[in-house]
Protein backbone atom coordinates (compact mmCIF):
# COMPACT_ATOMS: atom_id res chain seq x y z
CA UNK A 1 0.00 0.00 0.00
CA UNK A 2 2.83 2.49 0.76
CA UNK A 3 4.25 1.83 -2.57
CA UNK A 4 0.84 2.38 -4.41
CA UNK A 5 0.81 5.66 -2.87
CA UNK A 6 4.35 6.45 -3.11
CA UNK A 7 4.14 5.51 -6.64
CA UNK A 8 0.46 7.53 -7.58
CA UNK A 9 2.05 10.43 -6.08
CA UNK A 10 5.41 10.23 -8.31
CA UNK A 11 3.34 9.56 -11.32
CA UNK A 12 0.80 12.91 -10.02
CA UNK A 13 4.06 14.91 -10.10
CA UNK A 14 5.63 13.56 -13.12
CA UNK A 15 2.21 14.48 -14.90
CA UNK A 16 2.06 17.68 -14.18
CA UNK A 17 3.24 19.98 -16.36
CA UNK A 18 3.47 23.81 -16.21
CA UNK A 19 0.04 25.29 -16.65
CA UNK A 20 1.33 28.01 -19.10
CA UNK A 21 0.48 25.31 -21.29
CA UNK A 22 -2.70 24.33 -20.57
CA UNK A 23 -4.88 25.20 -23.46
CA UNK A 24 -8.69 26.32 -23.00
CA UNK A 25 -11.80 24.42 -23.65
CA UNK A 26 -15.41 24.65 -22.77
CA UNK A 27 -16.08 22.98 -19.48
CA UNK A 28 -17.77 19.45 -19.94
CA UNK A 29 -20.60 19.96 -16.78
CA UNK A 30 -21.42 16.45 -17.38
CA UNK A 31 -17.36 15.82 -15.90
CA UNK A 32 -18.07 18.51 -13.57
CA UNK A 33 -21.29 17.05 -12.03
CA UNK A 34 -19.87 13.85 -12.00
CA UNK A 35 -16.00 14.90 -10.53
CA UNK A 36 -15.95 17.98 -8.42
CA UNK A 37 -14.70 17.16 -5.59
CA UNK A 38 -17.19 16.92 -2.18
CA UNK A 39 -14.91 16.81 0.41
CA UNK A 40 -14.95 14.15 3.14
CA UNK A 41 -17.41 12.42 4.97
CA UNK A 42 -16.65 12.09 8.82
CA UNK A 43 -14.16 9.36 9.51
CA UNK A 44 -10.63 8.32 10.97
CA UNK A 45 -7.23 8.13 9.42
CA UNK A 46 -4.57 6.36 10.64
CA UNK A 47 -1.62 8.96 9.34
CA UNK A 48 2.08 9.41 8.19
CA UNK A 49 3.48 12.40 7.65
CA UNK A 50 7.31 12.74 6.18
CA UNK A 51 8.79 16.10 6.30
CA UNK A 52 12.32 16.59 4.95
CA UNK A 53 13.68 13.67 5.59
CA UNK A 54 11.87 13.49 9.45
CA UNK A 55 8.62 10.92 10.08
CA UNK A 56 5.63 11.38 12.33
CA UNK A 57 2.29 9.35 12.77
CA UNK A 58 -0.58 9.71 13.77
CA UNK A 59 -4.74 9.39 13.47
CA UNK A 60 -5.99 11.77 11.68
CA UNK A 61 -10.26 12.69 12.96
CA UNK A 62 -12.27 14.54 9.57
CA UNK A 63 -15.37 16.06 11.50
CA UNK A 64 -18.67 17.48 9.85
CA UNK A 65 -20.28 19.65 12.70
CA UNK A 66 -23.95 20.41 13.22
CA UNK A 67 -23.64 23.89 12.67
CA UNK A 68 -21.81 22.85 8.94
CA UNK A 69 -18.32 23.50 9.70
CA UNK A 70 -15.67 21.44 9.35
CA UNK A 71 -12.52 19.98 11.70
CA UNK A 72 -9.40 18.82 11.13
CA UNK A 73 -7.70 16.99 14.42
CA UNK A 74 -4.44 15.46 14.63
CA UNK A 75 -3.17 13.59 17.89
CA UNK A 76 -0.62 10.68 18.64
CA UNK A 77 -2.03 7.39 18.74
CA UNK A 78 -1.14 7.54 22.90
CA UNK A 79 -3.78 10.52 22.56
CA UNK A 80 -2.00 14.05 22.91
CA UNK A 81 -3.74 16.39 20.33
CA UNK A 82 -1.48 18.02 17.92
CA UNK A 83 -3.78 20.34 16.22
CA UNK A 84 -7.20 21.08 15.49
CA UNK A 85 -8.44 23.40 12.70
CA UNK A 86 -12.03 24.71 11.89
CA UNK A 87 -13.09 25.83 8.77
CA UNK A 88 -16.73 27.66 8.57
CA UNK A 89 -18.18 29.64 6.06
CA UNK A 90 -14.92 30.99 4.09
CA UNK A 91 -13.35 31.34 7.77
CA UNK A 92 -10.01 29.26 9.25
CA UNK A 93 -9.27 28.89 13.27
CA UNK A 94 -6.76 26.82 14.95
CA UNK A 95 -9.16 25.89 17.63
CA UNK A 96 -5.93 24.49 19.42
CA UNK A 97 -2.30 23.74 18.11
CA UNK A 98 0.80 22.19 20.23
CA UNK A 99 3.33 25.20 20.96
CA UNK A 100 5.73 23.47 18.21
CA UNK A 101 3.30 23.77 15.68
CA UNK A 102 2.07 27.21 15.87
CA UNK A 103 4.55 28.73 13.09
CA UNK A 104 2.82 30.97 10.56
CA UNK A 105 4.19 28.57 7.60
CA UNK A 106 3.36 25.29 9.28
CA UNK A 107 -0.09 26.43 9.74
CA UNK A 108 -0.52 27.91 6.57
CA UNK A 109 0.98 24.78 4.79
CA UNK A 110 -1.20 22.39 6.61
CA UNK A 111 -4.48 24.94 5.92
CA UNK A 112 -4.32 24.77 2.57
CA UNK A 113 -3.72 20.99 2.50
CA UNK A 114 -6.56 20.49 4.65
CA UNK A 115 -8.77 22.81 2.81
CA UNK A 116 -8.30 21.46 -0.44
CA UNK A 117 -9.09 18.24 0.69
CA UNK A 118 -12.17 19.42 2.47
CA UNK A 119 -13.00 20.29 -1.07
CA UNK A 120 -13.56 24.14 -0.36
CA UNK A 121 -12.18 26.02 -3.35
CA UNK A 122 -14.57 23.86 -5.41
CA UNK A 123 -17.57 25.23 -3.73
CA UNK A 124 -17.43 28.02 -6.00
CA UNK A 125 -19.88 27.59 -9.32
CA UNK A 126 -17.26 29.46 -11.37
CA UNK A 127 -14.82 26.45 -12.74
CA UNK A 128 -13.25 26.66 -16.41
CA UNK A 129 -11.62 23.96 -18.30
CA UNK A 130 -8.16 23.25 -19.81
CA UNK A 131 -6.66 20.70 -21.27
CA UNK A 132 -2.84 19.30 -21.38
CA UNK A 133 -1.70 16.29 -22.86
CA UNK A 134 -4.25 13.59 -22.49
CA UNK A 135 -5.58 15.32 -19.14
CA UNK A 136 -8.92 17.86 -18.53
CA UNK A 137 -8.17 20.59 -15.78
CA UNK A 138 -10.95 21.56 -13.90
CA UNK A 139 -10.07 25.28 -12.23
CA UNK A 140 -11.43 27.52 -9.93
CA UNK A 141 -9.05 30.49 -8.72
CA UNK A 142 -8.34 30.60 -4.84
CA UNK A 143 -5.96 33.46 -4.17
CA UNK A 144 -3.88 35.96 -6.31
CA UNK A 145 -2.57 33.55 -8.73
CA UNK A 146 -3.06 30.57 -7.30
CA UNK A 147 -5.66 27.85 -8.48
CA UNK A 148 -7.72 24.76 -7.53
CA UNK A 149 -8.02 21.95 -9.98
CA UNK A 150 -9.31 18.42 -10.31
CA UNK A 151 -7.84 16.68 -12.92
CA UNK A 152 -9.44 14.09 -15.38
CA UNK A 153 -8.24 11.64 -18.19
CA UNK A 154 -9.25 13.05 -21.53
CA UNK A 155 -12.10 11.02 -21.24
CA UNK A 156 -13.78 12.13 -18.14
CA UNK A 157 -13.88 8.13 -16.64
CA UNK A 158 -11.43 8.79 -14.00
CA UNK A 159 -10.71 11.62 -11.45
CA UNK A 160 -6.63 11.23 -11.68
CA UNK A 161 -5.70 13.83 -8.38
CA UNK A 162 -6.20 17.04 -6.98
CA UNK A 163 -4.04 19.58 -7.55
CA UNK A 164 -2.96 23.32 -6.79
CA UNK A 165 -0.54 25.97 -7.58
CA UNK A 166 0.06 29.15 -9.63
CA UNK A 167 2.80 28.87 -12.55
CA UNK A 168 3.59 25.19 -11.45
CA UNK A 169 1.87 22.60 -9.12
CA UNK A 170 2.34 22.65 -5.41
CA UNK A 171 0.89 20.32 -4.27
CA UNK A 172 -0.98 17.13 -5.69
CA UNK A 173 -4.14 15.12 -3.81
CA UNK A 174 -4.60 11.08 -4.61
CA UNK A 175 -6.95 9.17 -3.20
CA UNK A 176 -8.74 5.90 -3.74
CA UNK A 177 -11.42 3.80 -2.65
CA UNK A 178 -15.09 3.22 -3.88
CA UNK A 179 -16.73 6.07 -2.62
CA UNK A 180 -15.14 9.51 -3.03
CA UNK A 181 -15.70 11.06 0.17
CA UNK A 182 -14.59 8.54 2.15
CA UNK A 183 -11.58 7.69 0.44
CA UNK A 184 -9.92 4.59 1.70
CA UNK A 185 -6.46 6.37 1.16
CA UNK A 186 -5.57 10.26 0.74
CA UNK A 187 -1.58 11.13 -0.36
CA UNK A 188 -1.01 15.03 0.11
CA UNK A 189 1.95 15.49 -1.95
CA UNK A 190 3.90 18.37 -2.15
CA UNK A 191 6.11 19.75 -5.00
CA UNK A 192 8.42 22.06 -3.96
CA UNK A 193 9.68 20.89 -0.97
CA UNK A 194 9.63 17.60 0.28
CA UNK A 195 6.50 16.90 2.31
CA UNK A 196 3.87 14.13 2.03
CA UNK A 197 1.17 13.22 4.09
CA UNK A 198 -0.83 9.95 3.54
CA UNK A 199 -3.93 8.49 5.49
CA UNK A 200 -5.05 5.42 5.58
CA UNK A 201 -8.73 5.12 6.69
CA UNK A 202 -9.30 3.46 9.94
CA UNK A 203 -12.88 1.60 10.94
CA UNK A 204 -12.85 2.01 14.29
CA UNK A 205 -15.39 1.39 17.37
CA UNK A 206 -18.03 3.28 17.30
CA UNK A 207 -18.69 4.72 20.74
CA UNK A 208 -20.54 7.93 19.71
CA UNK B 1 9.17 17.40 14.76
CA UNK B 2 11.64 16.34 17.20
CA UNK B 3 9.34 17.42 19.71
CA UNK B 4 6.34 15.82 18.36
CA UNK B 5 8.32 12.81 18.85
CA UNK B 6 9.32 13.20 22.04
CA UNK B 7 5.61 14.15 23.16
CA UNK B 8 4.62 10.62 21.97
CA UNK B 9 7.06 9.01 23.62
CA UNK B 10 6.93 10.97 26.72
CA UNK B 11 3.38 9.31 26.94
CA UNK B 12 4.62 5.92 26.71
CA UNK B 13 7.68 6.95 29.40
CA UNK B 14 4.44 8.04 31.64
CA UNK B 15 2.63 4.87 31.03
CA UNK B 16 6.15 2.70 32.27
CA UNK B 17 6.39 5.40 35.51
CA UNK B 18 2.80 4.72 36.55
CA UNK B 19 3.45 1.62 37.57
CA UNK B 20 5.39 3.28 40.62
CA UNK B 21 4.26 7.19 42.25
CA UNK B 22 2.84 8.52 44.61
CA UNK B 23 2.25 12.04 46.54
CA UNK B 24 -0.13 14.28 48.78
CA UNK B 25 -2.69 17.04 49.53
CA UNK B 26 -6.40 16.86 50.61
CA UNK B 27 -9.12 19.07 48.62
CA UNK B 28 -11.03 19.47 46.23
CA UNK B 29 -11.86 15.70 46.46
CA UNK B 30 -15.15 16.57 44.43
CA UNK B 31 -13.34 16.14 41.57
CA UNK B 32 -13.22 12.59 41.86
CA UNK B 33 -16.88 11.30 43.13
CA UNK B 34 -16.23 7.92 45.31
CA UNK B 35 -12.99 9.39 46.90
CA UNK B 36 -11.95 10.71 49.60
CA UNK B 37 -8.68 12.55 50.90
CA UNK B 38 -6.37 10.17 51.67
CA UNK B 39 -5.47 10.83 55.27
CA UNK B 40 -2.20 8.87 56.04
CA UNK B 41 -0.16 9.94 52.91
CA UNK B 42 3.17 9.15 54.74
CA UNK B 43 2.23 5.85 55.50
CA UNK B 44 0.98 5.41 51.68
CA UNK B 45 4.17 6.82 50.54
CA UNK B 46 5.64 4.03 52.10
CA UNK B 47 3.36 1.43 51.16
CA UNK B 48 3.61 2.64 47.64
CA UNK B 49 7.28 2.76 47.41
CA UNK B 50 7.38 -0.67 48.72
CA UNK B 51 4.95 -2.29 46.45
CA UNK B 52 6.79 -0.69 43.33
CA UNK B 53 10.26 -2.26 44.42
CA UNK B 54 8.21 -5.50 44.16
CA UNK B 55 6.73 -4.95 40.92
CA UNK B 56 9.79 -6.53 38.23
CA UNK B 57 7.07 -7.08 35.34
CA UNK B 58 3.83 -6.18 34.14
CA UNK B 59 2.16 -7.98 31.24
CA UNK B 60 -1.62 -6.61 30.71
CA UNK B 61 -3.98 -6.04 28.04
CA UNK B 62 -5.53 -2.14 27.40
CA UNK B 63 -8.31 -0.51 26.16
CA UNK B 64 -7.83 3.16 25.43
CA UNK B 65 -10.38 6.09 24.46
CA UNK B 66 -9.32 9.09 23.35
CA UNK B 67 -12.46 12.04 24.03
CA UNK B 68 -12.67 14.71 21.81
CA UNK B 69 -14.72 17.19 23.75
CA UNK B 70 -16.21 19.72 21.67
CA UNK B 71 -16.32 17.28 19.22
CA UNK B 72 -18.05 14.92 20.76
CA UNK B 73 -16.01 12.53 19.18
CA UNK B 74 -14.05 9.19 20.75
CA UNK B 75 -12.13 6.44 19.20
CA UNK B 76 -11.42 3.48 21.19
CA UNK B 77 -8.14 1.11 20.33
CA UNK B 78 -6.91 -1.95 21.84
CA UNK B 79 -3.73 -3.07 22.68
CA UNK B 80 -1.12 -5.46 24.75
CA UNK B 81 1.61 -3.60 27.19
CA UNK B 82 4.80 -5.27 28.33
CA UNK B 83 7.18 -3.83 31.09
CA UNK B 84 10.21 -5.32 32.45
CA UNK B 85 12.07 -3.55 34.79
CA UNK B 86 14.85 -1.44 35.25
CA UNK B 87 13.88 0.30 31.85
CA UNK B 88 11.94 -1.80 29.38
CA UNK B 89 8.37 -1.03 28.14
CA UNK B 90 6.43 -2.24 24.92
CA UNK B 91 3.26 -0.97 23.77
CA UNK B 92 1.65 -2.60 20.63
CA UNK B 93 -2.30 -0.95 19.34
CA UNK B 94 -3.50 -3.70 17.45
CA UNK B 95 -6.86 -2.52 16.78
CA UNK B 96 -8.25 0.10 14.66
CA UNK B 97 -4.82 0.85 14.07
CA UNK B 98 -1.58 -0.95 14.58
CA UNK B 99 1.28 0.92 16.26
CA UNK B 100 4.31 -0.51 17.90
CA UNK B 101 6.92 1.55 20.92
CA UNK B 102 9.42 -0.03 22.13
CA UNK B 103 11.60 1.26 24.91
CA UNK B 104 14.96 -0.28 25.66
CA UNK B 105 17.21 1.74 27.68
CA UNK B 106 18.31 4.75 26.00
CA UNK B 107 16.62 3.13 22.48
CA UNK B 108 13.38 3.88 20.94
CA UNK B 109 11.91 2.01 18.34
CA UNK B 110 8.45 3.48 16.49
CA UNK B 111 6.43 1.63 14.22
CA UNK B 112 3.66 2.62 12.51
CA UNK B 113 1.05 1.68 9.98
CA UNK B 114 3.79 3.79 7.53
CA UNK B 115 6.90 3.74 8.96
CA UNK B 116 9.69 2.21 11.29
CA UNK B 117 11.73 4.87 13.29
CA UNK B 118 14.56 4.28 15.93
CA UNK B 119 15.55 6.68 17.90
CA UNK B 120 18.32 7.48 20.35
CA UNK B 121 16.66 8.99 23.89
CA UNK B 122 19.88 10.94 24.86
CA UNK B 123 19.44 12.62 21.31
CA UNK B 124 17.14 15.09 22.56
CA UNK B 125 16.44 17.28 25.91
CA UNK B 126 12.82 16.32 26.47
CA UNK B 127 13.64 12.54 26.43
CA UNK B 128 16.40 12.99 28.70
CA UNK B 129 13.84 14.83 31.37
CA UNK B 130 11.22 11.86 30.73
CA UNK B 131 13.98 9.58 31.22
CA UNK B 132 14.46 11.30 34.44
CA UNK B 133 11.36 11.09 35.43
CA UNK B 134 10.73 7.43 34.21
CA UNK B 135 13.56 6.40 36.78
CA UNK B 136 12.90 8.57 39.67
CA UNK B 137 9.66 6.87 39.42
CA UNK B 138 10.91 3.45 39.33
CA UNK B 139 12.82 4.42 42.04
CA UNK B 140 10.36 5.63 44.17
CA UNK B 141 11.64 8.86 44.00
CA UNK B 142 9.31 10.67 42.08
CA UNK B 143 7.82 11.56 45.47
CA UNK B 144 10.23 14.31 45.60
CA UNK B 145 9.92 15.20 42.23
CA UNK B 146 9.62 18.78 41.47
CA UNK B 147 8.16 18.35 38.10
CA UNK B 148 4.71 17.57 39.43
CA UNK B 149 2.74 18.97 42.28
CA UNK B 150 0.14 15.72 43.67
CA UNK B 151 -2.67 14.98 45.68
CA UNK B 152 -4.08 11.50 46.71
CA UNK B 153 -7.23 10.29 47.27
CA UNK B 154 -8.97 6.96 47.92
CA UNK B 155 -11.85 4.99 48.04
CA UNK B 156 -12.26 1.10 49.28
CA UNK B 157 -10.74 -1.16 46.12
CA UNK B 158 -8.13 1.97 45.06
CA UNK B 159 -5.85 5.30 45.63
CA UNK B 160 -6.04 7.96 43.22
CA UNK B 161 -3.48 10.03 42.48
CA UNK B 162 -3.73 13.12 40.38
CA UNK B 163 -0.74 14.49 38.99
CA UNK B 164 -0.31 18.44 37.73
CA UNK B 165 2.83 18.90 35.84
CA UNK B 166 4.91 21.94 36.54
CA UNK B 167 7.52 21.67 33.56
CA UNK B 168 6.24 24.20 30.93
CA UNK B 169 7.44 21.54 28.11
CA UNK B 170 5.05 18.73 29.96
CA UNK B 171 2.15 21.93 30.77
CA UNK B 172 1.73 22.15 27.14
CA UNK B 173 0.30 18.45 27.09
CA UNK B 174 -1.44 17.62 30.07
CA UNK B 175 -3.71 19.67 32.22
CA UNK B 176 -2.62 16.77 34.83
CA UNK B 177 -2.73 13.04 34.89
CA UNK B 178 -5.16 10.98 36.75
CA UNK B 179 -4.01 7.33 37.83
CA UNK B 180 -6.10 4.75 39.78
CA UNK B 181 -4.09 2.25 41.47
CA UNK B 182 -5.84 -1.33 42.88
CA UNK B 183 -5.44 -1.38 46.69
CA UNK B 184 -4.92 -5.10 46.49
CA UNK B 185 -1.00 -5.03 44.82
CA UNK B 186 -1.13 -1.68 43.90
CA UNK B 187 -0.91 -2.09 40.05
CA UNK B 188 -2.46 0.60 37.90
CA UNK B 189 -5.83 0.13 36.81
CA UNK B 190 -6.38 3.25 34.58
CA UNK B 191 -4.55 6.27 33.59
CA UNK B 192 -6.37 9.06 32.70
CA UNK B 193 -4.21 11.87 30.30
CA UNK B 194 -6.31 15.21 30.75
CA UNK B 195 -5.16 17.80 28.39
CA UNK B 196 -5.84 21.65 28.56
CA UNK B 197 -8.53 21.53 25.90
CA UNK B 198 -10.30 19.09 28.04
CA UNK B 199 -9.55 16.25 25.51
CA UNK B 200 -8.40 13.42 27.38
CA UNK B 201 -7.28 9.57 26.97
CA UNK B 202 -8.17 6.93 29.29
CA UNK B 203 -6.47 4.24 29.16
CA UNK B 204 -8.14 1.21 31.72
CA UNK B 205 -5.18 -2.32 31.59
CA UNK B 206 -7.15 -5.48 31.94
CA UNK B 207 -5.70 -9.13 32.45
CA UNK B 208 -3.03 -7.47 34.31
CA UNK B 209 -0.18 -10.50 35.28
CA UNK B 210 2.36 -8.95 37.77
CA UNK B 211 5.86 -10.72 38.22
CA UNK B 212 5.85 -13.09 35.18
CA UNK B 213 9.25 -14.18 33.41
CA UNK B 214 9.34 -11.75 30.79
CA UNK B 215 11.71 -12.76 27.64
CA UNK B 216 14.39 -9.89 26.62
CA UNK B 217 13.18 -10.79 23.00
CA UNK B 218 9.88 -9.04 23.43
CA UNK B 219 12.11 -5.94 23.99
CA UNK B 220 14.61 -6.53 20.96
CA UNK B 221 14.88 -4.24 18.47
Amino acid sequence: MKFLLFSTSILALSCAAPYKALKSVPVDQTCVDKFRPQGIATSWYSAGVDVVGKHLSGLLLIKQMPDESQRVVFTSETGVTFFDFEFKAGTFQVKQAIPQLRRKVVINTLRKDFETLLAIPFQQQTIDASVLGDESFYGVTTIGEERAFFVTDDACSVLKRVEVGSKKPLFSIVSSGASPREPETIAIQHHTFNMVINLKKITRHVTE
Amino acid sequence: MKRLKASKISVALLWLFCWSFYSTDAQAFEDYPGFSPLSNIVQFKAQFKEASAKIQSVKSEFIQEKTLFALTENITSQGKFWFKRTNKVRLDYTTPFTYRMIINGDKVLVKDDHKENRINVRSNKLFQQINKIMLDCIQGTILDSKDFTSRVFENEKGYLLELSPVNKSLKDFFRNIVLVIEKKDYSVRSMSLNEPSGDKTVITFTNKSLNTQLQDEIFTF
